[in-house]
């Protein structure tokens, strides 16, 4: 299977602050938006799974960036990268700020940070969103897919072979739905709803549909997992992954001040030699081979 | 005490010839090219900031706090953002002063950048044997002692008794060739007679201030958000507080003075300077605002130009001068 291609520890080498505009915001579900920033380099250098921070040009309140993972870029006719956006839900301070940005809303953002998902080199990956969750798994399935490339290094895709890729997608209710247009459009990708509710697609938890996708004998069973959601989730796929004897990846999502190491905030629980030792989320992760962590129950 | 030869890194690390104003800075045996420093615990070891600073512009780099052995740190949630400020209660989180030495060493004085050691011990003998230990390596700028982390159990004790950081100076001061600069707290109620103490013990500067202590409550469920419970305050909203205690303490003491607390833009500079600092330190702006040390030094260079000023001694300390013609 595929190594976690993460880079020196405490080494950001490819990220560079940059001051951009906002372009166009769109809503993509309640209380969800994908903002298209301006920002051709980072735009060219950013791999799924990776992130950046943003925050507003001016003004101290609120202060720190925030991290968030690439949506996907936005390329032209000629092919070439321009722009990306990404999708936040609002839950606070920034978040309640952004979804009033306008174009042209000048914005100061560094990145890209991360390691970002590794390129899958299986036959059939299962991306499992949790709420925002999904967000993610756009970029990583069209370069799954092999629809898209994405970063400026040929390397990446050295014997690269598209593989097939699906998404379960769980949500509290169908009124918090997203829109999966951009999903359904790539047409090849299974994409499987369940609600919490029932209202939509499946009732019940998404791990039930992760656990039923696992549990089956067919050839086309998924041999690999990328996840990303509330933490009580990703530790269930990734039980569910363990006992299945398939790897499992997950994005992790601490409180970050930096996002470049700088710090020490973003700490996880990373198993060593000797039991564990807390690490940075921002430059060891965000994506951690779920069996390197160190959590209730593993 | 024994003698002690001088530390000029002026020269090693020269100013980039960007400026016709004198930007060199003298903090007791050690001479820096321009005073924008960068704050311990919010440049990593530097490797982290290799993508957004050049490292050849600032005056220095202090370095995240080491301990004898290596801490884990305190659980998380580690920091939480405050209006125009954050807390943090990291722990001191480090591998400890061999990997230090072995690791983060040689990167850091390989750097265009004067580059110092941050400590921290539970005793004092843990701060001499530090120090001796670091004496090893003439090519550090110098050791910044943290008697001052609000975030450890005893780390603020020798920072808050004015005998015991009297005491534990002199014996860093005993230890080593190094300059030494004491970073003091200010949660006292009397920040001048630790400064005092400081200067008393042999310390070429102080560097103040450390973090406010404070607490952020999630009140929903009547819990503290720290998973430490209290933690330090910084960024700008605490700059008034900073400048206060820079500006009472350059009354107070002799020796040069590191200003540290919500410094971010050039006006910020230049109110500490003022103030009585020599230098500054540049902290938790650098999280959000990764680049700035470096822009600050250009933008420092330019605001002397632009107010006709030849050395920056001429602002420095200058609110505690009679006033004079000129800048």
């Amino acid at each position: 299977m595929v190594a976690n291609t993460s880079g020196e520890c405490g080494m950001v080498p490819h990220a560079d602050q940059h001051q951009a505009r906002v372009l166009a915001q769109r809503v993509l579900a309640h209380g969800t938006y994908a903002v298209r920033i301006d920002a051709r380099e980072l735009s060219t250098n950013i791999l799924p799974g990776q992130f950046f921070m943003i925050r507003p040009a001016t003004g101290t309140d609120p202060l720190l960036g925030r991290p968030f993972a690439l949506y996907d870029t936005i390329v032209d006719d000629h092919g070439d990268v321009t722009a990306f956006e990404f999708a936040y839900h609002v839950i606070g301070k920034m978040t309640g700020l952004m979804s009033h940005w306008e174009p042209g809303e000048q914005v100061e953002l560094w990145g890209p940070l991360g390691n970002g998902f590794p390129v899958y080199t299986g036959k059939h990956l299962l991306c499992v969103g949790g709420g925002i969750g999904y967000t993610p798994f756009l970029a990583v399935a069209r370069e799954t897919l092999g629809l898209r490339k994405y970063g400026n290094k040929p390397s990446r895709y050295e014997n690269f072979q598209p593989a097939k890729v699906t998404l379960a997608y769980g949500v509290q209710s169908k009124r918090h739905r997203a829109d999966l247009s951009d999903f359904e459009s790539m047409g090849t990708m299974p994409l499987l709803i369940s609600t919490d509710d029932g209202s939509e697609g499946r009732a019940g938890f998404v791990t039930e549909t992760v656990r039923e996708l696992l549990d089956s004998s067919h050839e086309d069973r998924p041999d690999g997992v990328y996840c990303c959601g509330p933490e009580p989730m990703m530790y269930t796929v990734a039980r569910l992954c363990r006992d299945a004897r398939v790897p499992c990846w997950l994005s992790l999502e601490t409180p970050m001040a930096c996002g470049f190491g700088a710090c020490f905030s973003c700490v996880t629980r990373v198993k060593t030699d000797d039991g564990w030792d807390y690490r940075r989320t921002c430059i060891e992760g965000p994506i951690f081979p779920a069996d390197s962590l160190a959590y209730d129950g593993v | 005490m024994p003698q002690l030869a001088s530390f000029d890194l002026s020269s090693r690390f020269s100013t980039l010839a960007t400026t016709t104003a004198k930007l060199e800075v003298q903090l007791g045996r050690l001479r820096l090219r321009n005073p924008i420093l960068v704050a311990s615990g919010t440049f990593g070891y530097a490797r982290e900031m290799a993508a957004f600073v050049d490292f050849a512009k600032i005056g220095g780099i202090i370095p995240k706090t080491i301990t004898p052995v290596g801490r884990i740190g305190n659980p998380p949630p580690r920091t939480v953002e405050t209006a125009s400020g954050m807390l943090n209660s990291i722990g001191l989180d480090n591998d400890g002063l061999d990997t230090f030495i072995t690791k983060h060493i040689p990167y850091l004085t390989s750097l265009a950048a004067p580059a110092f050691a941050n400590i921290a011990g539970r005793t004092i003998e843990e701060y001499a044997e530090m120090a001796r230990r670091l004496d090893e390596f003439p090519q550090l700028a110098g050791l910044e002692l943290n008697i001052s982390c609000p975030n450890v159990t005893g780390g603020v004790d020798f920072g808050t008794n004015p005998e015991s950081a009297e005491k534990v100076v002199r014996s860093v001061r005993e230890a080593c060739s190094l300059p030494v600069v004491a970073k003091l707290t200010p949660n006292v109620t009397d920040i001048t007679a630790v400064a005092k103490a400081a200067a008393a013990g042999g310390a070429d500067a102080v560097s103040l201030v450390n973090t406010f202590q404070g607490m952020a409550i999630n009140w929903r469920k009547r819990k503290p958000v720290l998973g430490n419970v209290l933690g330090g305050l910084s960024g700008p909203a605490i700059k008034p507080l900073a400048l206060r205690c820079v500006y009472q303490v350059a009354k107070a003491v002799d020796i040069p003075i590191i200003g540290i607390g919500g410094i971010s833009t050039i006006d910020d500079v230049m109110e500490f300077l003022v103030a009585g600092a020599s230098a500054v330190q540049i902290g938790t702006a650098n999280f959000y605002n990764p680049g700035v040390s470096a822009r600050l030094v250009d933008e420092l260079a330019a605001i002397l130009a632009a107010e006709d000023c030849s050395d920056i001694h001429e602002i420095i300390g200058s609110i505690h001068r009679p006033p004079a013609t000129g800048c």
